[in-house]
């Protein structure tokens, strides 16, 4: 069973160079396997759950399969996920009315996970999402309660809207329905999150101590400022002030865990090149998830309105125009191309959580992992019927090896309610669900 | 319909709240309407128009754009201003009526846009100022920085420390969409604990490594800015050293070929190079590479020999004083003929393979640390220093007063200090005097008092009410608007003597505000962000396709547009020079890039350009650059920036669904120029409705192609171009001169849509309907004074926006202002 990750985990890819000291990693105790029986329970209960956003739809003829139900067969976008069969569900028929608008991009990427149509201001409204929903049951004892990431800092103009402003097009996660969360998309940042600041129990404490001290004064700083303003914002310092109180929260359960001094790889620095780049960000996510920092982690892949060139496998037109394929064979085949390699990336980050053991099974059995799009035929800009693929075991209760039809233009967010359920979160609708599925 | 929304905006002072109206007021209000009663007679003698050309869709059977006018007189047009606003918005660039419809005379739509704004700018008057509502700001990440660098000394990559903001309007300083998340607060957190180190200063700091890597091999066979002349094969970089100390410097050298290890024979090592390392620009170790020596060596000993020479390379330990210092390492240069290996390179990154070049280097420090006395910050911060014990908390009280007042934007209250001394008494007990000063830095960096800025209205304000703005606030306003940043000590005094409403002491700042370097903050925030030029970043042209394209050409582009503007708005120039200045900066790179070959050297100069179509902003490469595909050029994207960026009338979004691809060519079918691909668009009535005006305003800039370069011939179709466009008018242009010259004949359109920007960017709010009379204002006022920058910025901040605020008006109530109008 390996206890430790050794240096050699990360640093693999990473051809990054960096501040050469070698930063320490808390020993969390969550890295010891089956440190208590809390512990094992906890892990057997509630799985790892991923959101990986792609934007700009799928090639469907490339991803739906012919045979539905069992043993189904696997098309070239998701032929890199055949080896772990037994953990793939595709599920067609999927829809997502409340994407629907004239801003296309700009609401596209969040409204894949609220499934809740947004309020038309330049001040984000719109609903909670799936991820953020599961990070407040699942994700309260653990150090990160989410993870919310990206490869590119932001996309092309067309993820903001005249209607809508930009808080929709740039991120796939929203806390509450007025609370878009950045995506975090520096692996330095990414990293410095997971491992956290200090070298040492005492610099950590001391850190500790000073956030502490720093979180009273500004809650009571934030009260006062209160005084004199409007509505809209008491509104936004009240939101201020839960997110002191998350900080509090965080900085107790750092503080609360068994900390001992352990190597980790150079800390990046810079960005690297996509293809790396992307690669990192799933290293790093596959040592959170082992070492239980967090249990969810939504990934925006590329930008919505993307002009990522994929050079790295021969494609070098800008990822957002190669998108309106207008039909042309060409074009197709090249989205089709990228889109598989992205199922690449995910189907090697499966085999390494396969091959680390969680429990009494692998990570990858106690995985559930979302794949898709909110868009389906990028050319029509439309949504049905939406790519989606559910992969990992979900610590058992994701039966796998299943291509589920259900009817055209079924809620996405039925799937949604489905994962939430099956990941024991007690909800019973989720943005314009109409129930879940007993299927999947 | 719903019943019409009335609004009066009233000086606090000419109302007191609560009280009605006296008789007096009453009359003076009526006497105030005159005048529009008049402008509402002329807008009747228009009216036809709109019956005429715009009924026919905007009606309450088809309710094209969810308008209607069919039931609307001019008297309605009170109530519906938002609307109308945009109606005359969307004629005044001639996006309607759509080309293809039947369109009144050009004097007509004139006539008609000029009325209806002059009985909009009236009605405005008569009812008093809307200030609107700016929400309880954040700094964001620039202003953050800005903010650190002015109070502390202490300079700080705001990227790499903080996540970035919302962008709203085109701006990342729009109030109300820059939200906080526990991921925002924990990295302000983090900061101010990392920077209040970085900017005491550690004694003893544990040894670090930065790493740099050679932004670009290929500009590395000629001298590279920053190095001193006579140099080649390196780079320079910026780096901060915590302490006094020695520092361990390592360089990573290879040719073109590989490094050392990789390929045997080494070529490259049969001439003698010299090596230099620098700092400042100053030579501070030099060593030698190659000659027969070395190839002997390590033709006869291999791997020990490679070692050997590596050594001379690394782990290089000099003494460094605390600080910013520039690093350089590269080679002497020698003559390129030195072997019969290739001489002359194709393109960038080809043949050249014997040349030495430094592909990176480390800096890793300090040893034996020998003090902080270089640290710029600390000159700053200690402003005293106690001699004893009895001394330190008077010192730190001294200390903390002066910065805090700065970064809190106001004279400081007990309160402020106790909280602050509160941070500074645990840190002296757990550390000294110097951990307490850290401290209590940290805190005052963590404080909402710094990271927000909130203007307060009394507490029995009601929506609406409008209040001058205090002089405090005012000198903020100004100083966020001009510096990105608080208000430095000068502002802040004339603000706290009550001194700053005074008109010619606000000109006074204003004028030395812009003449300070702080300004270039309005190159860097506000135009970089209006004219999008930060997208160029996002752009790689397909190496393929465009082969001379790489990173120093992107650079370079970047550079001369922040040279050239900051170069118009800093100099008070009128801002249509924006448009129609012959000068630019241009280092030898850009120079080749533009076909002008009297330019040497990578520094960029100032130069008159003799060739008329690069003048302006509509023949700089790096606007043409963002205005293309990675493959060809964009008309449609050239047509659109115009429109939104320079004229001021952005065009809708396409319609979901629409077939955008124009280049896929049936089998067998012959090619085409863009031009002709793009009459496809004709073919749609709801293309061609945006199109129409879009794409023949860009086909002007057809003999630009994607990268900036002059091209008579369409390499495709081996046709020449044809860079004939038409304005939104039907007036013809033929390439970009023309279409210059005829941006230039309407300037009024030009510096309004500057304006508008300008304003979102001095507010951080976006710009609403009862905004529109003061931005014309302003443009006028600017007009006489052949709109120079100044007098753009000084109507701006002079106007009731910028003086005054209130509380948000319900937003039901703007709601269904609009919902009378439109079906949704």
């Amino acid at each position: 069973m390996p206890v430790f990750i050794t240096k050699k985990f990360l640093s693999r890819r990473t051809v990054l160079r960096g501040m050469g000291t070698t930063i320490a990693l808390p020993f969390l105790d969550a890295m010891v396997p089956a440190a208590t029986a809390l512990a094992q329970t906890a892990a057997a209960a509630k799985p790892r759950m991923g959101f990986f956003y792609l934007p700009h739809g799928a090639i469907m003829r490339d991803w739906t399969p012919d045979i539905i139900g069992k043993d189904f067969d696997f098309k070239p976008i998701l032929k890199p996920f055949e080896p772990y069969r037994n953990h793939v569900t595709v599920v067609s028929g999927l829809g997502n009315k409340p994407a629907q608008s004239s801003a296309v991009h700009a609401i596209t990427p969040g409204t894949w996970l609220s499934c809740a149509p947004p309020r038309r201001s330049h001040a984000p409204f719109g609903g909670i999402t799936a991820d953020q929903v599961a990070a407040k049951h699942i994700g309260q004892d653990t150090a990160l309660p989410s993870l919310e990431i990206a490869t590119e800092e932001k996309g092309g103009s067309a993820a903001c809207d005249g209607t809508y402003g930009c808080s929709f097009g740039n991120t796939i996660s929203f806390s509450s329905p007025s609370s878009p969360l950045p995506m975090e998309f520096s692996p330095k940042k990414f990293f410095a999150k997971l491992f956290g600041e200090g070298t040492n129990d005492q610099e950590r404490a001391m850190i500790a101590n000073d956030y502490k001290s720093l979180l009273d004064m500004v809650m009571s700083e934030t009260s006062s400022l209160k005084k004199g303003l409007g509505a809209s914002d008491i509104a936004m310092l009240d939101g201020y002030l839960d997110s002191v109180r998350e900080i509090e929260r965080r900085v107790h359960n750092l503080e609360s865990r068994d900390l001992s001094i352990y190597d980790l790889p150079e800390l990046p620095v810079g960005i690297p090149n996509f293809d790396e780049h992307t690669r990192l960000m799933f290293d790093m996510m596959a040592l959170a998830y082992q070492a239980n920092m967090t249990r969810v982690v939504s990934f925006m892949m590329a930008a919505e309105v993307s002009n990522q060139a994929y050079t790295h496998i021969g494609i070098p037109d800008a990822f957002h125009p190669l998108s309106h394929h207008n039909n042309s064979a060409a074009s197709i085949d090249k989205l089709s191309l990228l889109q598989t390699w992205h199922s690449q990336v995910i189907a090697d980050f499966m085999g390494k959580l396969a091959a680390i053991p969680d429990g009494e099974n692998s990570l990858l059995d106690n995985s559930m992992l979302l794949f898709g799009s909110n868009m389906s035929n990028s050319n029509n800009h439309d949504h049905f019927p939406l790519p989606s693929v559910v992969l990992g075991g979900g610590a058992g209760a994701i039966k796998g090896n299943q291509h589920l039809k259900y009817e055209d233009h079924t809620p996405v967010a039925n799937l949604l309610l489905t994962m939430l359920q099956r990941a024991g979160v007690p909800v019973e609708q989720h943005g314009d669900s109409t129930g879940s599925f007993a299927e999947v | 319909m719903s019943k019409p929304v009335t609004r009066q905006f009233l000086l606090y002072g000419s109302l007191l709240a609560g009280f009605a109206l006296t008789p007096l007021a009453l009359a003076a209000a009526e006497e105030a309407q005159a005048p529009a009663l008049r402008e509402l007679h002329e807008l009747e003698t228009q009216w036809d128009m709109l019956n005429q050309y715009c009924v026919g869709c905007h009606n309450t059977e088809d309710w094209a754009g969810s308008l209607a006018f069919d039931t609307l007189a001019p008297a309605d047009v009170a109530t519906n201003k938002a609307v109308f606003e945009k109606a005359i918005r969307k004629m005044r660039g001639r996006l309607m009526p759509p080309p293809g419809n039947d369109r009144p005379e050009e004097k007509v739509i004139d006539g008609f846009v000029a009325h209806m704004e002059s009985y909009l700018d009236t009605l405005a008057a008569a009812e008093g100022s809307n200030p609107g509502h700016i929400a309880v700001h954040r700094l964001n990440r620039k202003e953050y920085a800005a903010s650190l660098e002015s109070i502390l000394g202490v300079q700080v990559d705001a990227e790499a420390l903080l996540p970035p903001d919302t962008v709203s309007d085109g701006f990342d300083n729009v109030a109300n969409v820059l939200q906080v998340s526990p991921a925002f607060l924990e990295q302000y957190m983090s900061a101010a604990r990392a920077i209040s180190i970085k900017a005491v200063g550690e004694a003893a700091p544990a040894p670090d490594q930065a790493s740099f890597e050679a932004p670009s091999l290929a500009n590395q066979y000629r001298h590279v800015d920053g190095l001193p002349m006579g140099t080649r094969g390196g780079f320079a970089a910026e780096h901060y050293f915590p302490a006094d100390g020695e520092y361990e410097f390592t360089a990573s050298i290879a040719s073109q070929e590989g490094s050392l290890h990789r390929s045997y024979p080494t070529w490259w090592l049969e001439s003698e190079h010299r090596f230099i390392l620098t700092l400042d620009g100053e030579e501070v170790y030099t060593t030698s590479l190659g000659g027969k020596a070395d190839t002997d060596a390590v033709d006869l000993l291999q791997q020990p020999a490679i070692t050997e020479i590596e050594n001379r390379f690394a782990k290089i330990r000099l003494p460094v004083k605390a600080g910013h210092h520039t690093i350089g390492a590269a080679f002497v240069a020698r003559t390129f003929a030195e072997s019969d290996r290739i001489v002359d390179h194709l393109s960038p990154g080809e043949g050249m393979d014997n040349i030495p070049l430094v592909t990176g280097f480390k800096a890793l420090g300090p040893f034996n640390p020998a003090g902080l006395d270089g640290v710029p910050s600390r000159s700053k911060i200690f402003s005293c220093y106690p001699e004893n014990n009895d001394a330190e908390r008077p010192c730190a009280e001294q200390i903390m007063s002066t910065l805090a007042r700065q970064a809190f934007r106001r004279p400081l209250t007990e309160d402020d200090l106790g909280t602050l001394m509160g941070f500074y008494d645990s840190g002296q007990a757990q550390g000294g005097f110097e951990t307490g000063i850290q401290k209590s830095i940290m805190a005052m960096l963590a404080s909402t008092k710094f990271l927000y800025r909130a203007e307060p209205l009394p507490e029995d304000a009601v929506a609406g009410q409008a209040f001058p703005v205090t002089d405090i606030e005012l000198a903020s306003r100004l100083a966020f608007f001009l510096w990105s940043q608080g208000p430095d000590a000068e502002l802040l005094n004339v603000a706290e003597a009550g001194q700053l409403k005074d008109s010619r002491v606000l000109q006074e700042q204003v004028g030395r505000m812009l003449a300070d370097p702080r300004a270039s903050a309005l190159t860097e925030n506000f135009a970089f962000q209006w004219l999008k030029i930060n997208d160029i970043e996002s752009i790689d042209p397909d190496p393929r396709l465009f082969p001379e394209f790489d990173k120093d050409l992107k650079a370079a582009f970047k550079q001369e547009m922040a040279l050239f503007v900051d170069s118009i708005l800093r100099d008070d120039r009128s801002v249509l020079d924006l448009l129609n200045a012959k000068h630019t900066y241009l280092n030898e790179r850009l120079a080749r890039h533009y076909g002008i070959e009297s330019v040497r050297g990578s520094q960029f100069r100032r130069i008159d350009l003799v060739d008329e179509r690069r003048w302006g902003l509509l023949g700089k490469g790096g606007l043409l650059l963002l205005t293309s595909y990675p493959n060809r050029t964009s008309p449609v994207l050239r047509g659109a920036y115009i429109l939104e960026t320079l004229i001021g009338t952005p065009p809708s979004a396409p319609p979901a669904g629409v077939e955008t691809d124009l280049d896929t060519r049936p089998p067998g079918a012959a090619i085409t120029t863009l031009r002709q691909r793009l009459e496809k668009h004709r073919e749609q009535p709801s293309c061609n409705q945006c199109h129409g005006v879009m794409d023949p305003l860009g086909l002007a800039l057809e003999n630009f192609n994607a990268i900036g370069q002059w091209q008579d011939m369409d390499r495709y179709a081996g046709a020449p171009i044809d860079a004939l466009g038409r304005l939104a008018t039907g007036q013809p242009v033929s390439g970009p001169i023309d279409l210059r010259e005829a941006l230039l004949d309407r300037p009024d359109q030009f510096v309004q849509a500057l304006t508008e920007k300008l304003m979102t960017f001095a507010l951080g709010r976006t710009i609403e309907h009862f905004d529109m009379p003061i931005v014309r204002s302003v443009v006028k006022r600017a007009a006489a004074d052949d709109y120079r920058f100044e007098s753009i910025v000084l109507g701006i901040v002079e106007s009731d926006a910028f003086q005054m605020k209130s509380l948000p008006v319900d937003e039901t109530a703007t709601a269904t202002e609009t919902l009378s109008l439109s079906k949704e």
